[in-house]
């Protein structure tokens, strides 16, 4: 990752054109090849950008071109198109270069997790007197959130899911089934718990059984924002 | 059978509406969506129940054949509300329903009413309230219940007799609404009980039975259900109490407290609303007290200000508070009086301000009879 600051003119032609007048903007410049011109605005939007895959070629201005304070020539044409963006650096404020590594990428369900880990740490929240079996309960169809037991020692299989709805429900319809055909589990009681649980779910669920548990994710991580509350 | 029967139009539309209002609005079993229909030698008893919550109200009645039949409960009451101003003829016809009311008439198909739940027992009544004060305390007071299903136990309002008093009390966590009205125990001598009753269901009752004179209260604890039931005029809702113990919020409120102001209530609502206009969703109003008045300002947005000045009397010190307007206008809508007392409490702890006390005045100097009591948190001071 390549980042420049530089007072610019930027040009785009090709498919559409556009003109960006002399200013002091950033240059991103990626490990995949693609050039973007911010300015200190618009959030992560760049003016103009150049997708891969392109090519940078850094040429030395011309003469009409050096007149008005050029002083470097930036041609990112893009291989595909004859698309063409030039930026001409006028003044470079700063360049420095980073080597970023493999990105993770960007993990989805991480509050799933999150949660389910919460939960058993605060497995009171199902009621008092539940504990603790173990998170991931596996059944032949797949893993079971959490198992647990209440006060009188039945066992309570637990779904957790950010936004509760039909599938989630059916899910642990499904789990529950199997479970309960267990001798050494049976019963098995179903909760289904979720940040938020839309109605047809909660319906469903109430109508078969299983109980809805409304999970209050910050207050369960410690942010929530008990100085504005009386208690 | 076939059941038979005449009744008064304007009699029978009130009945089936009452009975529907409590009906849920999505249920897995249809045979809860119906109205049940017992035609008997006094007349009719029109219910409907969803295991939870059960209206019934008895009306009167030409009954030619004596009978039982179920019936879509919102269809009928749309149709009855729109009949013309005439006689309401109603028989059964195998599993058809006719119903006929001057030259309108409208066939519904009936429900099998063999599969109907047994409606819960109606137990005897415990005491006696006077109709418009409960009605009042109710719609005061659930204001400030919790709409937030993670909280289920807050979701309710508490009903606690005590000393010839019935207290309602609810709260969100943000706020605390409190009154009592005056509880008759008459013969059952009981003067100590406690129910949690859902708001929703409570909200509705008050506005039910708002002008029926007296509303008697009955509890029952059977097999492991909990069950509260109101009776007026010739109808009775029963609805399950809500399990699980209700903060013990009362210990919030300040015994004394000598630093206060008392404003016009309805120019303090004006003022709140409109110089709440710039502000952004969830932002708090900041509200100066001084000697001089009560300035209200809308800050922390970049858009936009505004800010008001209106008349205050202030006893003790100045003092600065930061507090959502809608929680505010809740409590300023809910006390019923001309004027208003804000009551400052004082904390220990820096980070959280001291909870304001919102209570009626009847002038500027006389404060409320009544003892409805309004404890809201207000926001961190952010300047």
């Amino acid at each position: 990752m390549r980042l420049v600051i530089a007072r610019c003119s930027v040009d785009y032609a090709g498919r559409l054109s556009a003109h960006l007048p002399l200013a002091t903007r950033l240059l991103m410049l990626k490990a995949d090849g693609s050039v973007l011109v911010h300015s200190d605005g618009g959030s992560y939007k760049p003016l103009n950008w150049m997708s891969p895959p392109c090519t940078l070629t850094v040429m030395d201005p011309d003469d009409d071109q050096r007149e008005i304070g050029v002083t470097e020539v930036w041609r990112v044409a893009q291989a595909k198109t004859a698309d063409l963006l030039v930026v001409s650096i006028h003044e470079v404020l700063h360049d420095s270069a980073h080597e970023l590594g493999i990105d993770p990428g960007l993990v989805k369900d991480g509050v799933e997790a999150h949660l389910q880990k919460l939960l058993a740490e605060q497995i009171e929240l199902l009621g008092d007197g539940h504990r603790l079996v173990r998170r991931e309960y596996m059944t032949a169809i797949g893993p079971v959130d959490i198992l647990a037991t209440d006060a009188s020692g039945r066992s309570v299989a637990v779904e957790i899911k950010r936004r509760g709805d039909i599938d989630g429900v059916e899910q642990l319809t499904r789990y529950l089934e199997l479970m309960n055909r267990d001798p050494l589990l049976a019963p098995v009681e179903g909760v289904f718990a979720a940040q938020e649980i839309k109605p047809q779910a909660r319906t469903l669920a109430e109508d078969r059984g299983i109980r809805c548990l409304v999970l209050d994710y910050d207050a369960m991580r410690g942010l929530d924002d008990s100085e504005s509350r009386l208690f | 059978m076939p059941v038979r029967f005449e009744v008064n139009r304007d009699v029978f539309s009130e009945a089936v509406s009452f009975a529907v209002k409590l009906l849920p609005q999505r249920t897995t079993l249809p045979i809860l969506s119906g109205v049940l229909i017992e035609a008997g030698p006094d007349g009719l008893v029109l219910s409907s129940f969803d295991y939870e919550v059960s209206s019934r109200t008895t009306i009167a009645a030409d009954v030619n054949d004596e009978g039982r039949v179920l019936v879509s409960g919102r269809l009928l009451a749309d149709i009855a509300s729109r009949l013309p101003n005439a006689p309401v003829r109603f028989s059964t016809e195998e599993s058809r329903i006719l119903v006929s009311c001057g030259s309108a008439s409208f066939t519904l198909l009936s429900m099998p009413v063999e599969e109907y739940p047994t409606l819960p027992q109606v137990p005897e009544n415990l005491g006696l309230v006077k109709a418009q004060d409960f009605s009042d305390a109710v719609s005061q007071v659930a204001v400030a219940a919790s709409r937030d299903d993670v909280t289920p136990v807050i979701t309710g309002v508490q009903l606690e007799v005590a000393d010839n008093n019935v207290s309602l009390v609810a709260t969100d966590r943000y706020r605390v609404a409190v009154r009592a009205v005056e509880w008759d125990s008459g013969t059952s001598g009981l003067d100590a009980a406690s129910a949690l009753v859902p708001a929703r269901t409570l909200a509705e009752i008050g506005r039910t039975f708002g002008h029926s004179g007296e509303i008697g209260v009955a509890i029952t604890n059977t097999d492991e259900r909990e069950l509260i039931a109101f009776k007026a005029d010739n109808k009775v809702v029963t609805s399950l109490l809500i399990k699980g113990n209700f903060p013990p919020v009362r210990r919030l409120f300040p015994e004394n407290v000598d630093n206060y102001a008392v404003m016009n209530t309805a120019e303090l609502v004006e003022a709140t609303r409109r110089v709440s206009l710039v502000l952004e969703r969830e932002a708090a109003l900041r509200y100066t007290f001084t000697s001089d008045g009560l300035t209200l300002e809308a800050i922390g947005s970049e858009q936009a200000q505004a800010s008001e000045s209106i008349d205050a009397i202030l006893t003790g010190g100045d003092t600065v508070v930061s507090l959502k307007p809608q929680f505010l206008l809740d409590g300023l809508g809910a006390v019923h009086s001309e004027f208003v007392r804000i009551s400052f409490t004082k904390t220990e702890n820096p980070n959280k301000p001291g909870p304001v006390l919102i209570t009626s005045q009847t002038s500027r100097e006389q404060a409320g009879s009544d003892d409805y009591r309004y404890l809201l948190q207000p926001n961190l001071l952010l300047r």
